[in-house]
């Protein structure tokens, strides 16, 4: 009987693998073309968004609200404070770990500031004061170590990620203090992130044309800035269409140098020519000296 | 000799004049750094002013500020990519009209008010390929400030902006990611119907 079930296991869990291959597989290749390097799951991607869209609009939007309503600003400032404060333990490891002791140093100095002046990290004095808050976690580590960022992915409730995300998100979790609050204390973090993402979501939903590859886009170049800390090639990608056009340029400038030189040839020829029809004369007047001696 | 003296006061005269408008055409010649100074201000005074002034006048007053920094005919180029060249003259004259259009539309529509923000120069740098970075940050009061760099082109005489780079996101190359794969997808005229659909809910 247990032999049985063992099997039954196994073969659901068979089933599911070959079934997740196939789709992934499959999407790679559907649709004609791949846009985005970064993205070959792009189909699964996209529903995955509009399910995560869906949630928000029936789920999150409505709660949020709800708790911006009744939560007065400077609380949501004094929540948001306290879960960021626990985060900076997340960034002094990470700063460790990427081999920024300055920037550790620093980001204690603020967390101890915080925690103690701050009451539990209530209010952000280290910012006041001039110690900024830095960005760093697990996934920027492993870029740093020259883990490559893999395919994008969206996950389900958590949203935008890549793969090397995924074990960076599980590390910085079990390194966050916050982890280990009751679930219904930690839901003020989520309502709070939430609340905080409201402007961004609102510029998205109004303003993009196709709001996933808008989220996916900005997702990736922002994770890059934050890896390369703001360091990352300004230019670039877009260099390429300025070439097209200085191209164009130097096909219209190397026609007009083709064109003088053509014209500069004719002139020269029409000089040679010239040249040719004096000496000729002169040979001819030389002749009838030579004749008249 | 009368005449002597009345054609050299004539030729002073013309040397002074040749002299003024070389040096107004001078001070007329923005620096990378002015130009993008001059679209701040005007900015923040939009913002200010934004609710009397109402989406319309929002609109017209970042009109002429966009059309006098912004290189948006380049920006659209840059935007379509290679896709640029499969247009048509009036396609592209239209695509850069209602992209035109978008982008103060969308101006008028998000900096509609003013609540302490201010802008910041930081530093200028000149790029390998004859543009301009010019960095500058936008200070939110109780907030993180935001990185603003803006990509400078020579446009004839005059530095325009590009592209605009927000902590690292940049602007111009979202829009690709957006247009490209539109046109690539729907067409021509369903990315103009989006782009006009976009207008309208913005000018709501």
């Amino acid at each position: 009987m247990v032999y049985q079930n063992k099997n039954r296991i196994l073969q659901t869990l068979s089933i599911f693998l070959a079934l997740s291959i196939l789709l992934l597989t499959g999407c790679a290749s559907t649709n004609g073309s791949i846009v985005s390097v970064d993205d070959p799951y792009e189909e699964v991607n996209r529903s995955m968004f509009y399910f995560n869209e869906g949630l928000d609009d029936y789920v999150g939007e409505p709660v949020s609200s709800a708790y911006n309503f009744i939560t007065p600003n400077f609380v949501q400032t004094g929540i948001g404070n306290f879960f960021n404060n626990l985060k900076d333990i997340n960034v002094i490891l990470n700063d460790l770990m990427q081999g920024k002791f300055l920037q550790a140093g620093e980001d204690t100095g603020r967390f101890l500031l915080n925690t103690s002046a701050g009451l539990g990290g209530i209010f952000d004095i280290a910012s006041k004061i001039g110690l900024k808050k830095h960005n760093e976690d697990f996934a920027q580590t492993l870029a740093v170590w020259g883990v490559p960022k893999g395919p994008y992915l969206v996950l389900p409730i958590i949203g935008p990620a890549t793969s090397r995300g995924i074990p960076g998100m599980v590390f910085d979790a079990a390194a966050n203090p916050a982890t280990y609050i009751p679930i219904p204390i930690r839901s003020l973090e989520l309502l709070n992130m939430r609340s905080n993402a409201k402007g961004t979501l609102k510029v998205i939903k109004e303003g993009a044309l196709d709001p996933y590859l808008f989220t996916r886009e900005s997702f990736l170049q922002l994770r890059q800035h934050l890896i390369t800390d703001g360091q990352s090639e300004l230019e670039n990608d877009l260099d390429f269409d300025f070439d097209d056009e200085e191209v164009d340029n130097k096909k219209t400038k190397f026609k007009q140098v083709a064109d003088d030189l053509n014209t500069t040839g004719r002139l020269l020829e029409k000089m040679g020519n010239i040249f040719n029809n004096s000496s000729k004369k002169i040979d001819e007047l030389g002749g009838r000296r030579f004749k008249s001696y | 000799m009368i005449v002597m003296i009345k054609n050299r006061g004539f030729l002073v005269i013309i040397v002074l004049l040749l002299a003024m408008s070389f040096t107004n055409s001078q001070a007329r010649e923005q620096t990378a750094k002015q130009v993008v100074e001059a679209f701040q201000a005007k900015l923040l005074t939009v913002m200010k002013q934004g609710k009397s002034l109402g989406f319309q006048g929002r609109y017209k007053k970042l009109g002429k500020a966009i059309d006098t920094s912004h290189d948006l005919t380049k920006i659209t180029r840059v935007v379509i990519g290679r896709e640029w060249a499969k247009l048509n003259k009036e396609q592209q004259q239209k695509l850069v009209n209602v992209f035109t259009e978008l982008s103060i539309a969308a101006y008028a529509y998000n900096f509609k008010e003013f609540s302490g923000e201010s802008f910041e120069f930081d530093s200028e740098e000149e790029t390998t390929r004859g543009g301009v970075i010019v960095h500058t940050y936008l200070q939110i009061p109780d907030d993180k400030e935001v990185k603003f760099d803006y990509m400078m082109k020579k446009k004839g005489e005059s530095w325009r902006i590009i592209n605009i780079i927000a902590n690292g996101v940049s602007d111009l190359a979202l829009k690709r990611s957006e247009y490209t794969n539109i046109l690539k997808k729907d067409g021509f005229d369903a990315l103009i119907i989006k782009i006009s659909t976009k207008i309208e809910t913005y000018a709501k």
